[in-house]
């Protein structure tokens, strides 16, 4: 029934960006109320299903597991999408927004949905270091969706190409600012998803730094880092490389966060992040029913 | 229907005469209204003054001797003190629904020299809004500007006839300066030139909320004139290429031989600032004051007159393409006017027909409770009710008959065939 319910989310949020590439050929608004539509259809399957999970794994979502860690993250930018779209109806947000959702629904697919039962003695840090993780992962990708809204943005003007009705796009200067808003809530969140990753792993005693996951992560937050102190440090970069310098670095963790743990998954690697559990009961890394903070043995 | 219009505008007139013609202030509109009153007590009259266009609105009811053509030219002949001769071959004149028709291009922007400018709208609302300030306004002009409203409502919603910019300052302005920055309050505008153009992109600009402004001209007077406009400075012509390298708007009309600035002039200019930001840069000059290789460096969003003009007049294309759309909706909305107008003038022996019938019925149905005393009350007003039902069904057809006729004009024939078939009087 649960897959059916993914089906139905990625299915409606699939028909609301077709209908949203009707904007390409002119401003309709029958195809624009189909649009909101089915997204708000699929964003009310998409709540119900968290909370089934939920209530079914007796875990909040963030913590049951990779796939339902990545429904979160997709769940948190639809939200978005559909509250800017409703705010500015003439604005093309979905354009870009829209197939980053889809993907990341579909990829959840490719992720193990086995709930990791050895959590719970880590619980508060364990939700930490997945919520930091998924709201910074949130605002990479809102970077990554503004750096190509400014992309787009900038070669229309310098085409000279009058923006067509229902496809408005903000300022440039306002598409900049928010870029640089975006990262700079996103590199504090990482670190701190990071460090707390850091404090869990000591307390499980388990090296992760062979993990790609982990690996990748860290060299996706680490060139996440550098881009926020080479923008503040830059006074004489055109916006265009600057955009293209955030889309590449927010692909970058985007492949490192989704990416590997599907490649991990897929591949059978030792990952915390992505490994698929051979039993049921399995479901969290060994080093991690080893002991808890306070020195109690779980198992 | 005794609607009359006198128009003297943009196609008809010359700008000389409806200078003379004009209402310009309150207090003129004001004492016209009186005066008209005063002259006409029974009309009904809106006055229309825009700078392209004075018209004048009246309408009588039928028993009233109608106000026409050479009343009304005799009227602003005296008003405003301009000989009859002078300028009555420039009037035009509808009447009926020909006026009906007129009123609701006007207010459409369909008879404006700018196809699809949106003031119209507004100023016909303003000239409805002071006629009924003045008590000029009765049941006719108040169906007709509420009708002129709804139909303009129409047009603006249903066609795109008022979309895309059409001068070349509103393009360079609305359709790129807006998509570089959020805002122009904090931004830096130099003028190299200080032409009529200049000054038209630094109007738009002010209504943005362009606060600082810095004009380089080889004439300083000039440029003062056009800085002082604006509130803003004059800066000497030596010093161009320092306002170019800080500037965030340049708008540029020389109309100069050569490009004024050169792509290496533009450059070393720009890399003396301390921190690199987007420059707009509208180039008015023909030829060209930029060189054309400006435009391809980073962040330079470089616009000349011939990509402005050339948008402008795609822009005017895509208009004109609506111009049929919006002329239907006219149609259509001035036969539902004069359908409704010519309902309401039938609906004195409409309700007269109704009121006997229902009159009839009600003295019939009073004999025959007399007769039956003992009925129940709910059977009497069963019985009632059936009766209303019965000359309801009979009145349908005749008053169905009299509204489709109406669609097509005064129903007269039917209106007298009514009264005489059934001795309404």
């Amino acid at each position: 029934m649960l897959n059916v319910s993914v089906f139905c989310i990625f299915a409606s949020y699939l028909v609301a960006f077709c209908f949203e590439l009707t904007r390409l050929r002119g401003q309709s608004l029958v195809a624009r109320i189909v649009s909101l539509g089915f997204a708000s259809a699929g964003l009310l399957a998409h709540t119900i299903y968290l909370l089934a999970r939920s209530s079914e794994e007796h875990l909040p979502p963030l913590l049951s597991s990779s796939h339902d860690w990545l429904l979160v993250l997709a769940w948190l930018l639809m939200v978005l999408y559909l509250v800017l779209t409703i705010v500015d109806r003439q604005l093309a947000i979905g354009l870009v927004s829209l197939p980053l959702i889809i993907g990341l629904v579909a990829t959840s697919w490719l992720l193990p949905d086995t709930a990791s039962r050895g959590w719970d003695p880590l619980r508060s840090w364990a939700m930490l270091h997945a919520s930091s993780l998924v709201l910074g992962t949130a605002a990479v990708l809102i970077g990554f969706v503004l750096s190509l809204l400014f992309l787009w943005q900038n070669g229309r003007l310098k085409q000279g190409a009058v923006a067509k009705r229902g496809l408005s796009l903000p300022s440039l200067e306002q598409l900049a600012r928010l870029n640089l808003w975006s990262l700079s809530a996103a590199v504090p969140l990482l670190s701190f998803g990071i460090i707390s990753g850091i404090v869990l792993t000591y307390w499980t005693s388990e090296s992760v730094w062979n993990d790609p996951v982990v690996l990748g992560g860290t060299i996706g937050w680490a060139a996440m880092c550098a881009l926020l102190i080479w923008q503040l440090s830059q006074t004489r970069t055109p916006g265009r490389k600057v955009a293209i310098a955030t889309a590449w670095s927010c692909g970058l963790l985007l492949f490192a966060y989704v990416g590997l743990q599907v490649l991990a998954s897929a591949a059978g690697m030792d990952s915390v992040h992505g490994r698929k559990p051979t039993d049921p009961k399995e479901g969290a890394p060994s080093a991690l029913l080893k002991a808890v903070p306070t020195g109690e043995v779980v198992e | 229907m005794n609607l009359h219009v006198v128009s003297c505008n943009h196609q008809s007139a010359s700008l000389a005469i409806r200078e003379r013609l004009a209402f310009s202030s309150a207090e003129e509109i004001q004492r016209a209204y009186q005066e008209f009153h005063d002259r006409f007590p029974s009309s009904e009259v809106v006055f229309l003054s825009t700078c392209n266009r004075v018209e004048v609105y009246a309408a009588n009811t039928e028993d009233d001797p109608a106000v026409v053509r050479q009343d009304l030219a005799t009227f602003l002949s005296n008003f405003h003190q301009v000989p009859v001769e002078e300028f009555v071959g420039e009037l035009t004149e509808h009447t009926g629904p020909e006026a009906v028709r007129h009123l609701f291009e006007v207010v459409s922007s369909l008879d404006s020299m700018v196809l699809g400018e949106p003031q119209i709208v507004a100023q016909v609302k303003e000239a409805y809004r002071k006629a009924e300030e003045n008590g000029s306004c009765g049941a006719l002009t108040h169906a007709l500007f509420q009708g002129a409203i709804r139909t303009s409502n129409r047009v603006r919603t249903e066609t795109r006839l008022s979309n895309g910019r059409v001068s070349i300052a509103s393009v360079a302005v609305g359709e790129f300066g807006k998509s570089i920055f959020d805002t122009f309050s904090d931004k830096l505008v130099v003028v190299i030139g200080a032409g009529e153009m200049a000054e038209e992109t630094l109007r738009y600009l002010a209504d943005e909320g362009v606060k600082q402004v810095v004009v380089v001209n080889r004439s300083r007077e000039r440029a003062e004139r056009l800085a002082s406009t604006y509130s803003g400075e004059v800066a000497d012509w030596r010093e161009l290429d320092d306002w170019i390298g800080r500037a965030d708007v340049i708008v540029s009309t020389t109309g100069a031989e050569e490009p004024v600035v050169t792509f290496q002039r533009f450059d070393q200019a720009r890399s003396r600032q301390a921190r690199y930001k987007p420059v707009f840069v509208i180039d008015l000059g023909a030829p060209r004051d930029f060189d054309a290789k400006i435009a391809s460096m980073d962040d330079v969003y470089l616009y000349d007159i011939d990509s402005l003009q050339k948008t402008c007049e795609r822009n005017r294309q895509l208009r004109q393409a609506e111009v049929s759309k919006a002329n239907t909706i006219v149609e259509e909305e001035t036969q539902r006017f004069m359908s409704e107008f010519y309902s309401r003038a039938g609906g004195a022996i409409v309700k007269r027909l109704r009121d006997d019938w229902h009159s009839i019925s009600q003295q019939e149905l009073q004999r025959l409770f007399s007769k039956l005393p003992h009925l129940p009350a709910d059977d009497r007003e069963a019985i009632e009710r059936t009766v209303a039902r019965i000359v309801n069904k009979l009145l349908h057809p005749p008053l169905e008959a009299l509204r489709d006729e109406s669609r097509d004009g005064a129903p007269s024939g039917l209106l007298e065939a009514l009264a005489r078939l059934f001795r309404l009087r």
